[in-house]
């Protein structure tokens, strides 16, 4: 049992066919003809290059990337639903895979049929998937719904039957894509708690996700991944550190993007022109070059690197022509110490076209103090600071 | 470009580009680890098929006797087909339910693969399973059809004979032909899926280009060898007729070629599957 649970991959690659019309007659022929002369490059993109990686029995490793990096094509090498193109996967021990989780249910069975096909289909034998049955509905709240079609079931219980049934494989290694994102909030703090606890009992988790901050709360070591890529493999910190660093520089790329209107000048400030600090006054202000007098709405949002703001402000109203100075100001900054950025956008009247492209436009340091921890486990939303007074005494 | 450290070569070196074994032997350990799956994924369709319909398994009664009340009326009503003393409604049931496992077999084991892709897609399991799941599905209702068989057998006063003990090893020539079918068509229609419908044509087809409603004896002698060589099922179905009704052992001459032939689309298409089956979560 002891080598249960290893996960080794040596340099494998993996490609997609590029056409867009796949099936058309005349694609088909232009391949057959590339195919004979013996350069069929044009016709592939590279989804995996290279990916050497070796995970221990136990290991909790978060994979992180922007959209179409490879991560999904690396999950999926792994659980041998796709062959690579060249090297070598190993993974030991059995494999369960929250990719989609709702992939294996079948509409016109009932949630009872369905927890045994699905348990049968992940590799657990019919009396496992009795013994299981009680604690699997129990922790999908299906109780009530158990002899129903999932066909009728709400989008929210057919997740819930998938991840129920994932969560009790018992697998050796434990495969999870972009899963936390659906469910309703006590449901997905149950899945990390489930989570936690497959942890605990040794098993191998390698988990996809965008959200940084569950990642960070759950593996120790990370993964980076951009354009078929590793780009990073160490310490969750330093890897999502270099991360972060990555969108940052992208987003300085995407700063200078040409709109209708252009932004000249960014500043945020505390009191007399000191960084900003926590629960003190904090101003923003821009200076536009509007071309046209119209009706705007202006946006401004702050983020802690990836590109989802904890908060968002909106001027609405009409900007003249010329350049404009914009000033927002908040009587009480609600963040903790730490580095975040501003993001601003423009956009006309019925907000369908960007007169200046959200995007993120400085970046700012909060003075103040540091962000309470979280209990183990637990995931929080966004990083804000509350002040709060606290008396214990005897009841 | 990407303004990171890590820029890896242009392609992967040669050596080190997988390739697939095929492995007979432990192929079919993997099956037979997974008999319980099959037995699940067979059970499902069978419940997905039942649930839909109020008559549930008695459609798998109805329809080849409908077909054979259509076969009578063309046949023996207009055609006049001599059937050698054998009550024709017998003698064409026979046939429809050799023909029937066939061809639900064939089609729905074909389509397997394409229908069973979202599972195929995102979870891994041997996909063989597929296909053979939904020959056990055809192999089940062919079972069920066989009740009215029985009653036809005491609607016209007599019983199968006793050379019908032949009958396993005629089953076991239809068996490996339907396998090597289905297997090759599952995966290539994944890739070319007009197949689909071509399959559905050519099983349209051959319910009359086989010897369902009618007899061998409408094909000429000298051309039987080849027919039996080219079409498995016109020896199946002659042969299940000979032992079940007539009394009398198969007709080796025919189902010799009949096997040589099945045999080899068995072996074409497991390793047709082999090869393409790699590739299917790819273009899915």
């Amino acid at each position: 049992m002891s080598t249960d649970g290893t996960v080794e991959a040596f340099r494998v690659w993996k490609r997609f066919r590029t056409d867009a019309q796949r099936w058309s007659v005349k694609t088909q022929a232009r391949y057959a003809l590339a195919h004979l002369r013996g350069d069929t490059d044009e016709f592939w993109r590279w989804a995996l290059r290279d990916v050497t990686l070796h995970i221990d029995p136990g290991e909790a490793v978060g994979l992180v990337g922007p959209n179409g990096s490879g991560k999904s094509t690396l999950l999926k090498v792994l659980t041998r639903v796709m062959r690579p193109y060249a090297g070598r996967v190993e993974v030991s021990g059995r494999v369960g895979a929250l990719i989609q989780v709702t992939a294996g249910i079948q509409n016109e069975l009932t949630g009872r049929e369905n927890i045994h096909l699905y348990g049968t289909i992940m590799g657990l034998t019919r009396a496992e998937v009795a013994r299981h049955f009680d604690e699997i509905v129990a922790f999908g709240e299906l109780e009530d719904a158990i002899d129903r079609q999932v066909k009728f079931y709400s989008s929210g219980m057919q997740m819930r039957l998938g991840f129920a049934v994932m969560a009790f494989l018992d697998p050796a290694v434990l495969l999870v894509d972009e899963v936390l994102a659906v469910g309703d909030a006590a449901f997905q703090q149950r899945c990390l708690n489930r989570m936690r606890e497959v942890l605990d009992n040794g098993t191998t988790l390698v988990l996809v996700s965008h959200d940084l901050a569950s990642v960070e709360s759950i593996c120790k070591r990370c993964l980076f991944l951009h354009d078929g890529v590793l780009q990073a493999d160490g310490p969750a910190r330093e890897v999502l550190g270099a991360y972060r660093t990555w969108i940052e520089t992208m987003a300085e790329a995407l700063r200078n993007t040409p709109g209708l209107l252009r932004l000249l000048k960014v500043g945020v400030e505390g009191i007399e022109g000191d960084s900003p600090r926590t629960e003190e006054p904090l101003q923003v202000r821009l200076v536009l070059d509007n071309p046209r007098a119209q009706e705007t709405s202006i946006f401004l949002g702050i983020s802690e690197g990836p590109a989802t703001p904890i908060f968002v402000l909106r001027r609405t109203g009409q900007l003249p022509a010329g350049q404009q100075e914009v000033r927002c100001n908040l009587a009480h900054l609600p963040l903790p110490e730490g580095a975040f950025w501003l993001w601003v956008g423009v956009f006309d009247k019925g907000r369908r076209n960007g007169l200046l492209p959200w995007h993120p436009a400085a970046r700012f340091d909060v003075v103040g103090p540091k962000l309470m921890p979280a209990p183990a486990g637990v995931v929080r939303l966004s990083p804000v600071h509350v002040e709060a007074e606290w008396d214990v005494g005897a009841a | 470009m990407s303004g990171l450290p890590v820029e890896p070569p242009l392609a992967p070196p040669a050596e080190l580009l997988y390739r697939r074994r095929i492995d007979l032997a432990s192929d079919v350990r993997d099956l037979w680890r997974e008999r319980t799956l099959i037995r699940t994924v067979a059970e499902r369709d069978l419940r997905i098929r039942y649930a839909q319909f109020l008559l549930g398994p008695v459609w798998s009664l109805l329809m080849p006797l409908i077909t054979v009340v259509v076969f009578t009326f063309l046949f023996k009503r207009i055609g006049h087909l001599n059937t050698h003393g054998i009550a024709y409604p017998l003698f064409a049931y026979v046939g429809v339910l050799a023909w029937n496992l066939f061809s639900s077999a064939v089609s729905s084991g074909s389509n397997s693969l394409l229908n069973n892709g979202m599972i195929l897609n995102k979870l891994y399991c041997p996909r063989e399973v597929f296909p053979l799941a939904a020959i056990v599905v055809a192999i089940v209702d062919t079972t069920l059809s066989t009740v009215a068989l029985i009653g036809l057998f005491f609607l016209y006063k007599t019983a199968p004979t006793a050379t019908a003990i032949w009958l396993p090893v005629i089953f076991v020539v239809e068996l490996a032909f339907v396998l090597g079918v289905a297997l090759a068509f599952s995966t290539v229609i994944v890739y070319v899926r007009d197949l689909s419908q071509i399959l559905a044509g050519i099983l349209q087809a051959g319910l009359f280009l086989t010897p369902v409603a009618y007899g061998m004896d409408q094909v000429p002698h000298r051309y039987r060898f080849a027919y039996c060589a080219v079409n498995p099922m016109a020896a199946v179905i002659d042969n299940c007729r000979r032992v079940v009704l007539s009394g009398r052992s198969p007709n080796w001459n025919l189902l010799a070629p009949a096997a040589v032939t099945s045999l080899l689309v068995l072996v074409g298409g497991y390793v047709l599957f082999r090869r393409l089956e790699g590739g299917i979560a790819d273009v899915h």
